[in-house]
């Protein structure tokens, strides 16, 4: 087993490393220097500014500089500090890199997680029903429901959410139940107030994917050569669902939920956007629209390690309750 | 709780997650979770935020918004005169001179620096000119990446020839000596000392309010490195800790405690009284304790929150303007009225265009065919449809690039020689008269623009209203840094940008053409003509008088007939106050009126 851990270990470097340079090169495709000097640059300020952000260097040696910082720690003020983190924004002077996404990772994960948790409670929950009552009105009423959800655009959610579910609820109650924008995570009920609303947006927006996969893989092994076993030793129906067939489905179930975990991190953009939370995905957007490549490219490293290292865990955990999967 | 009445099942919810929320419960007057003694200003910044509160490292409004709450200059705008004057901030009266070289300045005694840990025993110690002398020395020292350099280029005795020197030193290994001497810079003593400029710049005095040239103290920036642009030592009026700046999110300023005498204006315009903007004369500032200042990227939840009364005030999207204001009488609607809600309508000194490459092999140059593709262009585009289309009829349409309210500015906005108005027919002629008839032998043209906003439909438009005389345009979409690359790597062919006067006198919009500041510098066109730039030259030295605004706009006709560019377009931004926020007079030109803001929380009940 340790030997097939190794061997998944050692393939994904050079696909790491390939991610990260091709990164790198994609973002220098655009020059982000006269973006910075604004409207009044000079060729003297570039020189300046193209030395001081280190864009002087081959792309190799920026390579270098980079991967070589996620693998090691300096010593600042005493305390050993991880290199990569040390970096400066550039858009956001004087703030090195992991400070910024380290305080922008709990906000990102206190709607992620929830919202995930929540949605696959649901959509396990609907599609098990659905898939017991296949064929039938329960079923159909669900699936449209489903298909509903999904067939609306987030932005929509978000901006009725806004309006209907902050701003004219909180006029009608005279108080603030739900923001309409903002987070504080220091004010007793926080959560509530600024996270509750959009993790009931966004798992409203996913139910409807999540449930329609759940219900295919409930159908699917509906059909299996246990289940027909089952019901010819006269099992009950409900034993057959929630017994026999919940517990196989749950492999392709967990393989979706873990799939999505690196996601969690990066939080969710729109979302972010328009309540007003510091997470992930807001930093990443404005890396990416200022050019901020050392916030772009660390976000990115982060986000294509923990991708890779879910994909690992996950090709273990099937070696684990697969042994075929080895011998391939 | 008309609701619990009506939907029992969401009552109960509400119910059982109330205890978890109600953030701030029963402090409905102060939103924001001070107590109700403080006075708490809850304002907008319609971005993700500054990128630096280094004073010389900003480059965006939003900088030096959030740098003028720390910082101070040596002279400031009268807030309340318009058109705009100045008055001494950290001076004790305006500078003087007697040839317009050496200028005498004299700073107010007793001015404090924030308390903070650089300074011994943690207290602020007084500014004195030391302070002015390092803090523009820094705009040279190419650690701070000369972004500011362009102010001070070319202007001060010896600083030129400073900034060379110590960049030699630098490229060397050396340290930037900031003792070194400047001719221009002479002290007198702590509080009084000269500068001496290359040459009489009337502009010199435009300069001084900027907030690159904020007074910062060198224990400062000596103890906080690269993170001063995130821990703000100033004099002014507020102070900011550093983790009162949240990333993407929010900062929060306090009332600094000594901050020294400064009082609300004694002179006004007629129209303030009626808004009650003279009503606190001579009080002495700032008036709130503190300002919790909320980053917006998107503007619905703006909006909502200004409705909300979580917002003091805030700029009207363009996309909620007929919500807030009847299309043609521009006056607020009756249930926005009804709440005490105030509007300002702030003219900004825009200058937003349509550009050609003048080094552009098709549509730059100066041949008469050159010219005529250009006017052709100029007369087949509608302004007019445009600010109708996207801007709800509020801009104002002008010719020349010198925006409304500055000398130069042609009456009603129409001068002698006029692109404004489209004319089909006429454009057609100018086709036929550039050899391209009906755009037959025109290459496709290539436009360069920006992605955000509604920007993209307005290119879909002028695509359109050239294909009227066969002219064809292949737009080119851009973010930010990509068209201003292209820009200044002078790749654009067309283009579209603006320009926000950094001051307010022509010649800053008119140096925009000047040869020597071609791309990457302000001339983002690259018009080049000799006989501009030696008027240009010539009125660099000269005070408003008749013959400067006549060279002016001998200027503006210059380059109208030229055509460099199509346009001209000012935006007018509106405002709409709660009627709890007093002594708000807003305005893009010059940002540190938060200090004149005071609160009225009686006016909430209301």
């Amino acid at each position: 087993m340790w030997a097939y851990i190794l061997r998944r270990v050692l393939y994904n470097i050079p696909v790491y490393l390939g991610i990260i340079f091709l990164l790198m090169a994609a973002l220098r495709v655009n020059d982000p220097i006269w973006g910075y000097l604004g409207k009044n640059a000079s060729h003297e300020a570039y020189a300046a500014m193209e030395k001081s952000m280190g864009l002087d260097q081959p792309l190799l040696v920026q390579f270098w500089d980079f991967t070589s910082g996620l693998v090691t720690f300096e010593e600042v003020d005493g305390v050993s500090r991880w290199k990569a983190g040390l970096a400066e924004s550039w858009s956001d002077k004087g703030r090195p890199v992991g400070d910024l996404v380290g305080d922008a990772v709990w906000p990102s994960l206190s709607i992620t997680v929830p919202a995930l948790v929540l949605t696959s409670l649901i959509s396990i929950t609907i599609a098990i029903l659905s898939a017991y009552y296949r064929g039938r009105l329960p079923d159909k009423v669900m699936m449209v429901s489903a298909v509903l959800g999904m067939s609306i655009s987030f932005l929509v959610y978000i901006i009725f959410g806004q309006y209907w579910g902050a701003y004219v609820l909180n006029e009608r109650i005279g108080g603030e139940f739900f923001a309409i924008q903002g987070y504080k995570s220091d004010e007793p009920g926080w959560w509530v107030t600024y996270c509750l609303l959009p993790v009931l947006i966004s798992t409203i927006v996913t139910m409807g994917y999540d449930t329609r996969f759940y219900r295919a893989v409930m159908v699917e092994e509906t059909g299996r050569d246990y289940i027909t076993t089952a019901r010819a030793k006269g099992a009950t129906k409900r034993k057959i669902m929630f017994v026999h067939m919940l517990k196989n489905a749950m492999i392709p179930i967990i393989t979706r939920i873990m799939i999505t975990l690196p996601f969690l991190v990066m939080g969710s953009l729109l979302l972010e956007v328009y309540f007003g939370i510091p997470g992930m995905g807001r930093a990443l957007l404005q890396a990416i629209t200022t050019l901020d490549f050392p916030v772009a490219q660390l976000l990115v490293a982060l986000f294509a390690g923990l991708f890779l290292l879910t994909v690992i865990l996950t090709d273990v955990f099937y070696a684990l309750v697969d042994p075929r999967v080895r011998l391939q | 709780m008309k609701l619990s009445a009506r939907s029992p099942l969401l009552a109960v919810v509400l119910c059982l997650l109330a205890p978890f929320s109600f953030a701030d419960p029963g402090t409905t007057a102060d939103p924001g979770g001070g107590s109700q003694k403080e006075k708490v200003l809850h304002l907008p910044m319609r971005s993700a935020g500054p990128g630096s509160l280094d004073p010389i490292l900003g480059s965006t409004v939003y900088d030096t918004r959030s740098c003028n709450y720390v910082y101070e200059t040596l002279l400031q705008y009268k807030y309340l005169k318009r058109p705009y004057e100045l008055e001494p901030l950290l001076l004790e009266a305006m500078p003087t001179t007697e040839d317009g070289l050496t200028w005498n300045f004299e700073l107010k005694k007793g001015v404090l620096f924030h308390d903070d840990e650089c300074f011994p025993g943690g207290v602020g110690r007084e500014l004195v000119t030391d302070d002015v002398f390092y803090s523009w020395r820094r705009i040279v020292d190419p650690a701070y990446e000369l972004k500011s350099w362009w102010l001070l280029k070319e202007l001060i005795e010896g600083l030129d020839e400073y900034k060379e020197e110590q960049g030699k030193r630098v490229e060397a290994g050396g340290a930037f000596d900031y003792s070194a001497p400047i001719a221009g810079f002479k002290k007198v003593d702590d509080h009084r000392f000269q500068i001496v400029l290359r040459e009489p710049v009337y502009r010199f005095m435009w300069i001084l309010p900027m907030a690159k040239l904020s007074i910062v103290p060198r224990e400062a920036v000596e103890k906080y490195g690269t993170g001063f642009s995130r821990h703000p030592v100033g004099t002014g009026p507020f102070l900011m800790k550093e983790d009162d700046w949240v990333t993407n999110q929010s900062m929060v300023f306090t009332k600094n405690p000594k901050y020294h005498p400064d009082f609300y204006p004694t002179e006004w315009m007629p129209e303030d009284e009626e808004l009650g903007l003279h009503e606190a004369a001579g009080k002495r500032l700032p008036f709130v304790d503190r300002v919790e200042v909320t980053f917006f990227v998107q503007e619905n939840p703006m909006w909502l929150e200004f409705q909300a009364g979580k917002l003091d005030y805030t700029q009207v999207p363009a996309e909620n303007y007929l919500e807030a204001f009847h299309k043609r009488s521009q006056r607020l609607k009756k249930e926005f009225a009804e709440k005490g809600v105030v509007s300002h309508a702030v003219p900004l000194l825009d200058f937003i265009f349509r550009a050609f490459n003048m080094e552009d092999p098709l549509v730059g140059g100066f041949e008469p065919k050159q010219r005529a593709l250009r006017q052709a262009i100029a007369m087949a585009t509608d302004l007019y449809e445009f600010n109708s289309s996207f801007y709800n009829g509020i801009n104002v349409i002008y010719d020349g690039m010198i925006p409304p309210g500055m000398d130069g500015y042609p009456e009603d906005g129409k001068g002698p020689i006029t692109w404004a108005e489209a004319d089909l027919e006429r454009a057609r002629e100018l086709m036929v008269e550039a050899g391209y008839p009906n755009g037959e032998g025109l290459p496709v043209i290539d436009y360069y623009t920006s992605l955000s906003g509604n920007i993209p439909e307005q290119a879909e438009l002028f695509k359109r209203q050239l294909a009227q005389i066969g002219v064809q345009l292949n737009l080119r979409l851009q973010n930010f840094a990509q068209l201003i690359e292209a820009v200044d790597k002078k790749k654009a062919t067309m283009f579209s940008f603006s320009w926000s006067s950094d001051y307010p006198d022509a010649e800053n919009n008119l140096a925009l053409f000047y040869g020597p500041n071609e791309a990457p510098g302000s001339n983002h066109f690259n018009y080049k003509r000799a006989e501009y730039d030696r008027l240009y030259e010539q009125i660099l030295p000269m005070v408003p008088s008749p013959e400067r605004t006549k060279l002016l706009e001998k200027m503006r006709d210059m380059v109208m007939a030229d055509t460099p560019y199509i346009g001209s377009m000012a935006r007018t931004r509106f405002y709409v106050i709660n009627p709890w926020l007093k002594n708000y007079k807003p305005d893009e030109t010059f940002y540190n009126w938060v200090k004149y803001m005071d609160l009225d929380e009686s006016a909430r009940d209301l």
